[in-house]
C-alpha cells in the first residue's frame, strides 16, 4: 500500500509538469492539440490525486500500521469516523487533503468552462497546475503521507488521535477551512489569466463571482466552526483568541470580503479594476502566507503544528506568487486602468470604496500584530508579542466603523445621492439608533463600545428593514401582490442584493454577541461536596462527585446544581477525564477536562472541572457566565442562509 | 475628482495606520529569557513579561490550604526561575511540560497570571518510545 500511494503521487507530479509545459506550448504556438492534451493530462492529475487520497483513507480504515502516518494518528481503538478525519489530522495527510480539494476544484473548473473563456482557460489551467505542482512537490519530497514506518519491529497498535480532536465539529472545521483556503486558488487563477491574456474587462470577474462567494462562505463557516469548537470543547470559555493561526485564517477572509464587495462595482461600472486585481492577488497570497505562518513555527501559537522544513518552501512559494503578481500588474497597468471617475463622495461607489479601505485596514492591523513578534525581534533583538488586548483595542472601533458603513451603503444611490434623499432615508434609522442607545444607558450600561454597538446594530437593522419594506411596498402597488408574495418575488428577482442584506443582518447578530463579551463574569473556586458558591446571581452547589471507568478513559464527574433566586435552572456535569488511563507509562496518560454548559439567549453558564485532589476530595471548579454568545452562532446561521440565497442558481442559467 | 478621492482614501489609510501604531502603547509583552529578566530588563513594577520554558521535574508544589495556589520552577537550559500561579492549570501541565507564562517579576519570583501549555494540538509522538510495540 505505501508504494502504491507514493507511485500515484510521483506520477501526478510528472503529469502536472507536463500540463504546464503543454499549456505553455499552446499559448506560444497556438496549436489547439496542445490545449486539448493538456486539459486531459490535468484531469488525469486530478484523478490520480483522488486515487492517492482514497489509498491513504483505505490505509487509515484498515489500520495499516506499516505507514508512519497511519500509526501516528490512529489506533485500533479509534472510532471509524475519526479514522476518517485522521486524514487531515497531521501534517502530510493535511497536505494531501489540500491537494485533493484543489484537484476536485480544478476538475470542476475544467468541465464547467470546457466551451467558455477560450482565451482565459489555458492560463487558468496553467496557474492551477503550478499550484498543484507545488503541493505535489511537498507530498513527494518533504512530507510524504505514504512514508513507511521507521521502526525495526512490527507495530501492533498506533498512537491514536488526540482526544481533543475526537469531536464532530473537529470533523468539519478543517475541511471547511480548506474549502475556503484552497478555493481562492480559482479566482486567483482567473485573475492571473486575465492579466496574461489582457482580457481585463468584467468577464473574468463575472465568471468567478460564484466561486468567490462559495469560497468566502466556506472560509467564514470554517472560522466560525473553529470558534464553536474552541468554545464547546477547549474550556477556556471563549471563541476567539487572536492566536496567529486564527489570524491567518481571518486575514484572507477580510480581503476576500472586500473583494466580493468591490467586484460589484467592476460588474456594474467597470471601475476599480486595478484595485480588484490587487485584492484577489493579495487574498490568495494571504492564504498561502497563512499556511506558511502556521506550518513554519516562526510565530508561537497554541495550535503549534509540527515545525518542519515546510516553512522555507512555503516562503519561497509566497515570494514566487508575489513576484509574478507584481510583474503582471505593473506590466498591464495601462490596460487595467479604466479611466472612469468617481462622481461624488456620497454615492454607492464611494461607499463600497470606503468599505474596502476599512476591510484592508483591519487586515493590515491583524497582519501587523501577528508579525510584530518577528519584526520586533529583527529590529530590537527582543521578541515583543502583543496579545488579545491589542487586537481588541485596534479592531473594535474599526469594526464599528464597518458596521456603520454596512448600514449607510445600501441606502446610497449610484453616482450621487441628493441631500433630500439622505435626510429622507436616514432620519428614522438614526433616530432609532439614538433611542436604543438611550435605552441601554438608562438600563445602566455606561461603557462606550457596548452603547455604540447597540445604537449601530439598531441603525443597521432599521436601514436594512427599510430597504426590504420599500421593495415590498413597490411590488404590492405595482403587481397587486400580497406582502409575503412580494417579499419572495423581490428576493428571487435580485438574489445577490437581498442575500447580501441578509448576510449583513447575520453580521449584526454577531456584533450583538460580541457586545456580550464586555459583561462576562468568571471565577475559580476550590470546592468539596456540599459547598455552594455564587456568581452573577446564580447559586451553584456541588452536590455529588462520581467516578466512572469507561472504554478508553477514567472519569470524575462533578454534579453542580445551578439555581437562581431559589429556582432550579439546570444541573451541570463537568468531567475530568484521564484518557489511556491503563497505560503503564504515566506520560502517555492524558488528562482532559470535559466542560458542561447551559445556554440561553441571555447568557451561558459554563463550568469547567479544573482539577482534583483525590485524597481530600477537593476539586477546583471554574464557572463562567458568558453573555449573548448564542447570538454569534445565530449570526453564523443567518450568514449561511443569506449567502445561499445569493448563490442560488438563476433559472435563466449560470 | 479622482485626485481628491485618492487624497481622501490615502488620508483615511494613514489615519488607520497611526491608529494601529498607537495600539501598541501599553499592550506590548516582551518575550524574554530568564537571563534577560535578571540582567538586561529594567524591572518596573507592574511591567508584564512573557517567558517560555519547561517545568522542572519534581518542582510543582501545590499549597496545602489553597488548592488553586501553585508554584513551580521554570527551566531554560541552565537558568531557573521560581514561578507562582493562582488559577486552574491546563490539562497538559505536568513535570517536564513545555509552558509559556505571562506575568510580572518582582526581582526574585515570577507571578504568572496566565499559563499556557504548548501541547501539540496533534500528537507528534515518537513511535520508537511507544509502549504499544512488542
Amino acid at each position: 500500500m505505501p508504494t502504491y500511494g507514493a507511485a500515484l503521487l510521483s506520477l501526478s507530479l510528472g503529469l502536472c509538469f507536463l500540463t504546464v509545459v503543454l499549456m505553455g506550448l499552446f499559448v506560444r504556438k497556438g496549436d489547439e492539440r496542445y490545449f486539448f492534451v493538456g486539459q486531459r493530462t490535468c484531469l488525469t492529475v486530478c484523478f490520480l490525486v483522488v486515487l492517492a487520497t482514497i489509498t491513504l483513507l483505505a490505509g487509515l480504515m484498515k489500520s495499516d500500521f506499516n505507514v508512519d502516518y497511519v500509526a501516528k494518528y490512529t489506533s485500533i481503538g479509534t472510532p471509524t469516523i475519526y479514522k476518517f478525519t485522521a486524514l487531515w489530522a497531521g501534517q502530510s495527510g493535511s497536505l494531501l487533503f489540500w491537494l485533493f480539494v484543489l484537484s476536485c476544484y480544478v476538475a470542476v473548473v475544467i468541465v464547467q468552462n470546457r466551451n467558455r473563456h477560450e482565451k482565459l482557460m489555458p492560463y487558468v489551467i496553467m496557474t492551477l497546475s503550478v499550484i498543484q505542482g507545488f503541493f505535489l512537490l511537498m507530498v513527494n519530497f518533504v512530507a510524504n503521507p505514504f512514508a513507511p514506518v521507521e521502526t525495526d519491529f512490527i507495530l501492533q497498535d498506533g498512537l491514536g488521535l488526540n482526544p481533543l480532536l475526537q469531536n464532530p465539529t473537529m470533523a468539519i472545521h478543517p475541511p471547511m477551512l480548506y474549502l475556503g483556503y484552497v478555493g481562492f486558488s480559482v479566482p486567483f487563477a482567473f485573475a492571473i489569466a486575465a492579466l496574461c491574456s489582457r482580457q481585463l474587462d468584467a468577464v473574468w470577474v463575472r465568471s468567478i463571482r460564484r466561486w468567490t462567494l462559495f469560497t468566502w462562505l466556506a472560509l467564514g463557516i470554517g472560522i466560525l466552526l473553529g470558534g464553536w469548537w474552541a468554545y464547546n470543547e477547549l474550556g477556556w470559555g471563549g471563541y476567539w483568541a487572536w492566536d496567529p493561526v486564527e489570524n491567518a485564517s481571518f486575514m484572507p477572509w477580510l480581503t476576500g470580503t472586500a473583494f466580493i464587495h468591490s467586484i460589484i462595482i467592476q460588474e456594474k461600472k467597470n471601475m476599480l479594476r486595478v484595485w480588484n486585481m490587487i485584492l484577489i492577488l493579495v487574498t490568495f497570497l494571504l492564504c498561502i502566507f497563512g499556511t506558511f505562518l502556521t506550518r513554519s513555527g516562526i510565530v508561537s501559537s497554541v495550535h503549534s503544528f509540527t515545525q518542519s522544513s515546510l516553512g522555507p518552501m512555503f516562503f519561497g512559494f509566497v515570494l514566487l506568487i508575489l513576484a509574478v503578481s507584481i510583474y503582471l500588474v505593473l506590466s498591464r497597468l495601462d490596460d487595467l486602468k479604466s479611466g472612469k471617475r468617481m462622481e461624488s463622495f456620497v454615492s454607492r461607489e464611494s461607499g463600497f470604496l470606503f468599505n474596502n479601505v476599512v476591510f484592508v485596514s483591519i487586515c493590515f492591523a491583524v497582519l501587523w500584530g501577528t508579525m510584530f513578534p518577528i519584526i520586533s525581534e529583527a529590529v530590537t533583538g527582543t521578541q515583543i508579542t502583543v496579545g488579545a488586548p491589542f487586537f481588541n483595542q485596534i479592531t473594535i472601533p474599526i469594526g464599528l466603523l464597518l458596521l456603520t458603513l454596512s448600514g449607510i451603503g445600501p441606502l446610497l444611490a449610484w453616482r450621487r445621492t441628493s441631500r433630500e434623499s439622505l435626510t429622507r432615508n436616514f432620519s428614522i434609522p438614526v433616530l432609532i439608533g439614538l433611542v436604543m442607545a438611550g435605552v441601554v444607558m438608562i438600563a445602566g450600561v455606561r461603557s462606550i463600545y457596548p452603547v455604540m454597538t447597540v445604537a449601530l446594530t439598531a441603525f443597521v437593522t432599521s436601514t436594512i428593514s427599510t430597504e426590504f419594506w420599500r421593495g415590498i411596498t413597490v411590488r404590492r402597488r405595482k403587481f397587486n401582490e400580497s406582502s409575503l408574495q412580494a417579499l419572495f418575488r423581490m428576493i428571487s428577482k435580485n438574489r445577490s442584493r437581498y442575500g447580501g442584506y441578509i448576510v449583513h443582518i447575520g453580521i449584526v447578530f454577531m456584533f450583538v454577541g460580541f457586545i456580550g463579551k464586555a459583561f462576562d463574569k468568571d471565577r475559580e473556586w476550590a470546592m468539596s461536596v456540599g459547598d455552594e458558591v455564587r456568581i452573577a446571581g446564580y447559586d451553584i452547589r456541588l452536590t455529588a462527585l462520581d467516578e466512572e471507568e469507561r472504554s478508553n478513559h477514567y472519569a470524575w464527574i462533578a454534579t453542580l446544581d445551578v439555581t437562581k433566586k431559589g429556582e432550579t435552572v439546570t444541573s451541570l456535569q463537568p468531567e475530568k477525564r484521564i484518557y489511556f488511563h491503563k497505560n503503564p507509562n504515566p506520560d502517555r496518560r492524558q488528562p482532559h477536562s470535559e466542560l458542561s454548559l447551559h445556554s440561553t439567549w441571555r447568557e451561558d453558564v459554563y463550568s469547567v472541572f479544573g482539577g482534583i485532589d483525590p485524597e481530600k476530595e477537593l476539586l477546583t471548579i471554574k464557572i463562567m457566565v458568558n453573555r449573548l454568545v448564542r447570538f454569534v452562532w445565530l449570526g453564523g446561521y443567518v450568514l449561511l442562509f443569506g449567502t445561499v440565497i445569493a448563490l442560488w442558481p438563476d433559472r435563466r442559467g449560470l | 475628482m479622482n485626485k481628491k478621492f485618492a487624497a481622501v482614501i490615502i488620508s483615511v489609510a494613514l489615519l488607520m495606520m497611526v491608529w494601529v501604531g498607537l495600539g501598541f502603547e501599553g499592550n506590548e509583552l516582551p518575550y524574554v529569557t530568564i537571563q534577560d529578566l535578571t540582567t538586561k530588563e529594567t524591572v518596573k513594577p507592574g511591567k508584564r513579561f512573557r517567558l517560555g520554558g519547561n517545568v522542572k521535574e519534581g518542582s510543582i508544589i501545590r499549597s496545602e490550604t489553597d488548592p488553586l495556589a501553585l508554584s513551580f520552577v521554570l527551566l531554560q537550559e541552565e537558568q531557573q526561575l521560581p514561578v507562582s500561579y493562582h488559577k486552574i492549570v491546563p490539562d497538559m501541565f505536568k513535570d517536564g511540560s513545555e509552558v509559556i507564562v505571562e506575568g510580572i517579576f518582582n526581582g526574585e519570583r515570577f507571578y504568572a497570571d496566565n499559563l499556557m501549555t504548548k501541547c501539540a494540538s496533534r500528537y507528534e509522538g515518537d513511535l520508537r518510545k511507544s509502549d504499544t510495540s512488542i
